[in-house]
């Protein structure tokens, strides 16, 4: 006799189903609580920064000067890119012209930010991850807690300082070679005169448009950094653990990043 | 004096300890040994107040830290010493730096005076000549030696060790286990040793207490564990080593 799945065996998985959902919901939420009050500690400890300034100077390098050729490339291929792509349909308009208007304006307000914000996501929180993480696991982390050594006062806040700090460079000099990319190609690829480019670009140019840029840098910093740190602390189960806590502080921070980019424009133009 | 009082804890559904309750005197050697994996370094970060219990207490010198908050609990912490199993040493610092480090951070001492308490400890671990290598570049043995002097240079009552042989050749760890000997009886320091090493205990320990499935089985002089009758306390007699 054929056997058919039963209602009692479909009606069995319902609470194991759900027994699962409330498991994960209250892990969630455990996390999120977690994450609250390790990102209160993180800022709380933000006076004591100047005790750690070696560690902020440190972090500023890495997050600053060292992550500059990786933002400035992806800045200047964007850039460049944008001019060649929104120069090609203005020219179907026969509105080539406004090249400069459209490019500045896509570059200041949303690509500059965005773009540094994933990169800075990918290297400056990637390392930020794997470091905490591996220290983590090597009880380095535990040996400040046992020694008498706030942790995070030590190890997070330099490293949000260091951010808060050096986001708002990035985003200008980001800014600063798109828009000069775009002019190159606006130049040379489409044969456009670079007076029309920039004239285009400087009196269109209102300071909403800086606010929005400018105000995704410190977002984006507290982003990348609490995020990615959180998962470096979380890290365990050797060095697979590190990966996949470095990998999820990625993966979470970028995915935040892209939301953020999106709320704090409709914000900042909704209300300005 | 380190007093766990009917400490329970779980992870989770997984339940590490029920009902432990164990004494460690100041000035005394106490082993606490078990199977890998039963808890027994968690015993140790509840003496710190790394983790919190369920249930039940920890009093260190008379004050219940069961609930105290982590900055209140930096003061106690540093009554005790930590040896991680792993030495837990900061591989960007060298081991001067390693040394100094919590000297630097939580006690206003002047520069002389850590400079003085890290040459001292740099000659107790017998690492002259080695202040300004990485932790990278020393043995399983040096860096643990590093590891015991970081623990003593607050010049705590009681150190506590975590596997203190473990992953050591038998030179390196019979070195070590003197070295734990030779700070009870020069410096009067009180110790806990977490080891699943039956002979680090006969070698070392004053009091053992035997730790299987969450639970103390055993908690006496270490000369009586010869005379216990527990199934496992027998395996484990016959085996030297706890490889459950």
């Amino acid at each position: 006799m054929k056997s058919s799945p039963s209602s009692t065996g479909t009606f069995g998985l319902i609470p194991l189903l759900l027994t699962k959902l409330n498991r994960e919901a209250k892990e969630f939420f455990f996390t999120m609580q977690e994450f609250f009050w390790f990102s209160l500690r993180a800022f709380l400890a933000i006076p004591k920064a100047k005790r750690y300034w070696r560690d902020v100077l440190d972090q500023a390098k890495i997050c600053g000067a060292d992550s500059l050729p990786i933002v400035l490339v992806s800045a200047i291929s964007i850039g460049a890119l944008l001019a060649i792509e929104v120069g090609n349909l203005l020219e179907d308009f026969g509105a080539k012209t406004m090249l400069g208007r459209s490019t500045s304006i896509s570059v200041i307000r949303e690509l500059g930010p965005l773009l540094m914000g994933l990169m800075l996501s990918a290297r400056f929180g990637s390392r930020n991850g794997a470091e905490l993480g591996a220290m983590q696991i090597s009880e380095q982390i535990d040996a400040l807690r046992a020694f008498g050594t706030d942790p995070i006062a030590k190890l997070v806040t330099p490293r949000l300082v260091a951010a808060l700090i050096m986001f708002l460079p990035l985003t200008a000099l980001s800014d600063f070679a798109g828009l000069n990319s775009a002019a190159y190609m606006a130049e040379h690829y489409h044969r456009l005169d670079p007076g029309i480019f920039w004239n285009s670009v400087y009196p269109r140019l209102a300071p909403k448009d800086f606010v929005v840029g400018f105000l995704k840098a410190p977002v984006f910093a507290i982003i990348i950094t609490l995020v990615s740190s959180f998962n470096g602390f979380l890290a365990k189960g050797g060095t697979a653990g590190v990966g996949r806590s470095t990998i999820k502080g990625i993966v979470v921070s970028s995915g935040l990043v892209l939301i953020a980019n999106f709320y704090v424009s409709k914000i900042v133009l909704e209300n300005m | 004096m380190i007093e766990l009082k009917n400490i329970s804890l779980k992870y989770g559904e997984r339940e590490i300890l029920n009902n432990v309750s164990l004494t460690i005197n100041d000035n005394t050697i106490k082993a606490i040994l078990g199977p890998s994996g039963v808890g027994k370094s968690t015993i140790l970060k509840l003496m710190l107040g790394l983790i919190k219990p369920n249930k039940g207490r920890v009093i260190v010198d008379g004050t219940d830290i069961t609930h105290m908050t982590e900055t209140s609990l930096y003061e106690i912490r540093r009554k005790m010493g930590m040896v991680f199993q792993g030495n837990a040493l900061f591989d960007s610092m060298t081991i001067s730096q390693n040394l100094g480090f919590f000297l630097r951070e939580n006690m206003k001492l002047p520069e002389s005076e850590v400079s003085r308490r890290v040459t001292e400890q740099i000659q107790f671990a017998g690492l002259e000549g080695y202040e300004e290598q990485l932790p990278e570049s020393l043995s399983g043995g040096m860096r643990r030696r590093v590891a015991i002097g970081r623990a003593l240079i607050f010049k705590p009552h009681m150190i506590l060790f975590d596997e203190p042989t473990a992953g050591l050749d038998p030179v390196s760890s019979k070195k070590i286990l003197s070295l734990i000997s030779s700070l009870r009886k020069n410096n009067n320091l009180g110790a806990v040793i977490v080891t699943h090493i039956l002979d680090d205990v006969f070698n070392v320990a004053d009091s053992v207490a035997v730790l299987y499935k969450g639970e103390i089985i055993f908690d006496d002089v270490t000369d009586k564990l010869h005379e216990a009758q527990h199934p496992f306390i027998r395996s484990i007699l016959s085996d030297k080593i706890l490889e459950l």
